[in-house]
């Protein structure tokens, strides 16, 4: 008889469980993009890639990047559509890019190198990132 | 306690009924070999992929049969709702594959002929099976129009069967294949003609000329093969001489990886279609698209605004400093 009871309250004690763990969970902190938050600091660029509009790489070579002066130096082709190309940063582990890439960018006025922002896993750290552009010329 | 009886008895029942399903799905049936339909039938699939671009050809298998004693097959016949260039044709052959893979045409009638938009094919072998094949070449006065077929067969007893197929859209592009550029030579390209002219010819039609085709090896920045509105500035001429009033300008997009079926003619399953350049937007590209790659092309847009085209770099040859082009273009106006 006892034993049916028991059975009879089942769902419920499972549902009472599942609560009970759920909220005894440590919290997962998310940032405003839905990307966890974690404990790196780090804060870096370790490579930097463009690509043209048929998806190559307008690179004449490889980029140098000074992670103390946050600068970014990158050569392309010779008659590269600086107007229409793809920049791809690689970061660090859980880091972050401000502003997001969302497609073509224009990179085409040299004179104001365009700045992106790496934000660590912490999102306390904040490095901003210039990109000097040079076309490679004949 | 009662309550538990009830549970018991459920389940019993439960128990009891999967066992009787089970049992009866398990009993054996008696097979029957299917009777095979003896009436006239056809059936027709469609054969070719791919945007229907004036002169290349939608193809169809037509399959008819109709039961031994139910007499045989005197004429198959397609009717195309847009009448089809000269070269349409029915095959008077039928086909079938035999276990190497290979088609095997066997002679079923008299050639086919064309009257208006029907296309006849009339058996002269007592059969009652065949599958012909049916070629509708589009005709340029199609473009942009909508196309539907009825497949339709006649047997010696009178009676007809059809199948209808379609519609399908009649491109609105045209198509070039297999241009030969060379560099100092016929390097001027008209969008507008879907043509290639000398320095000579250009002159005479300056207007029309809307690229140039250039090759350039340069010993610091890689040039190679190139494609440059004569508008373009001079360091992209790289010191073309052009010919008076040659000074039209384009807009210029490299594409990558856009093999078209259609102008590469290999194994590539990617077919540019109208809509591909109703969609296309290339305003802010430069005037210029150099080292140029074979399997490779430039989406273009003429400064007048009337064709959009893509122009697909079949070969290269560095040494005698030409290529070999071909185009796709889509009038806008």
């Amino acid at each position: 008889m006892n034993f049916f009871k028991i059975y009879k309250h089942l769902p419920a004690l499972i549902v009472l469980l599942s609560v009970i763990w759920i909220s005894c969970r440590k919290e997962t902190p998310i940032d405003e993009d839905g990307l966890l938050i974690t404990e790196r600091a780090e804060c870096y660029v370790s490579n930097f890639e463009l690509l043209g509009t048929d998806y190559l790489t307008v690179r004449s070579k490889n980029p140098v990047i000074d992670t103390v002066a946050c600068t970014i130096q990158c050569e392309v082709l010779f008659g590269t559509d600086l107007k229409n190309v793809y920049p791809q940063f690689t970061l660090v582990t859980d880091a972050k890019l401000d502003p997001k890439i969302t497609g073509k960018t224009d990179f085409s006025d040299l004179s104001q190198p365009k700045v992106y922002t790496v934000v660590s896993g912490n999102r306390k750290v904040r490095k901003p990132y210039k990109v000097f552009i040079t076309v490679k010329t004949p | 306690m009662k309550k538990n009886r009830n549970s018991f008895s459920l389940l019993m029942f439960s128990a009891a009924v999967i066992t009787m399903g089970t049992f009866t799905s398990c009993e054996k049936k008696d097979y029957a070999i299917p009777e095979p339909k003896t009436n006239f039938q056809n059936d027709v699939i469609k054969r070719s992929l791919g945007p229907a671009v004036a002169g290349t050809s939608i193809e169809f298998a037509y399959a008819m049969a109709l039961g031994k004693m139910n007499g045989k097959i005197v004429s198959a016949q397609v009717e195309a709702s847009v009448t089809g260039a000269p070269a349409t044709y029915l095959e008077h052959r039928s086909f079938n594959t035999n276990a190497s893979g290979q088609d095997i045409g066997v002679i079923v009638g008299t050639p086919s002929t064309n009257n208006g938009n029907t296309t006849l094919v009339n058996f002269t072998v007592d059969t009652n099976a065949a599958t012909l094949r049916y070629y509708y070449v589009v005709p340029s006065a199609g473009k942009g129009q909508q196309v539907s077929f009825t497949f339709s067969a006649t047997s010696s007893t009178g009676e007809k069967v059809s199948f209808p197929m379609g519609p399908y859209a009649l491109s609105k592009m045209d198509m070039v294949l297999d241009l030969p550029v060379k560099e100092n030579a016929a390097c001027y390209i008209s969008i507008a003609d879907n043509a290639i002219y000398t320095a000579a010819e250009a002159a005479l039609h300056p207007e029309k000329i809307d690229l140039v085709y250039l090759f350039r090896n340069l010993p610091t920045v890689a040039f190679g093969h190139a494609l440059v509105a004569p508008a373009t500035e001079p360091i992209y001429l790289q010191g073309a001489v052009l010919p008076a009033g040659v000074n039209r300008n384009a807009l210029i997009s490299k594409a990558g990886q856009l093999r078209d079926q259609q102008l590469a003619r290999l194994q590539f399953g990617i077919f540019i279609d109208d809509a591909d350049f109703e969609k296309l937007n290339i305003a802010g590209s430069p005037n210029y698209a150099i080292n140029m790659k074979a399997q490779t092309g430039v989406w273009v847009e003429t400064a007048d605004k009337k064709y959009r085209a893509y122009v697909y770099f079949n070969s290269i040859n560095d040494a005698a400093q030409s290529a070999v082009i071909s185009i796709k273009r889509y009038p806008l106006q």
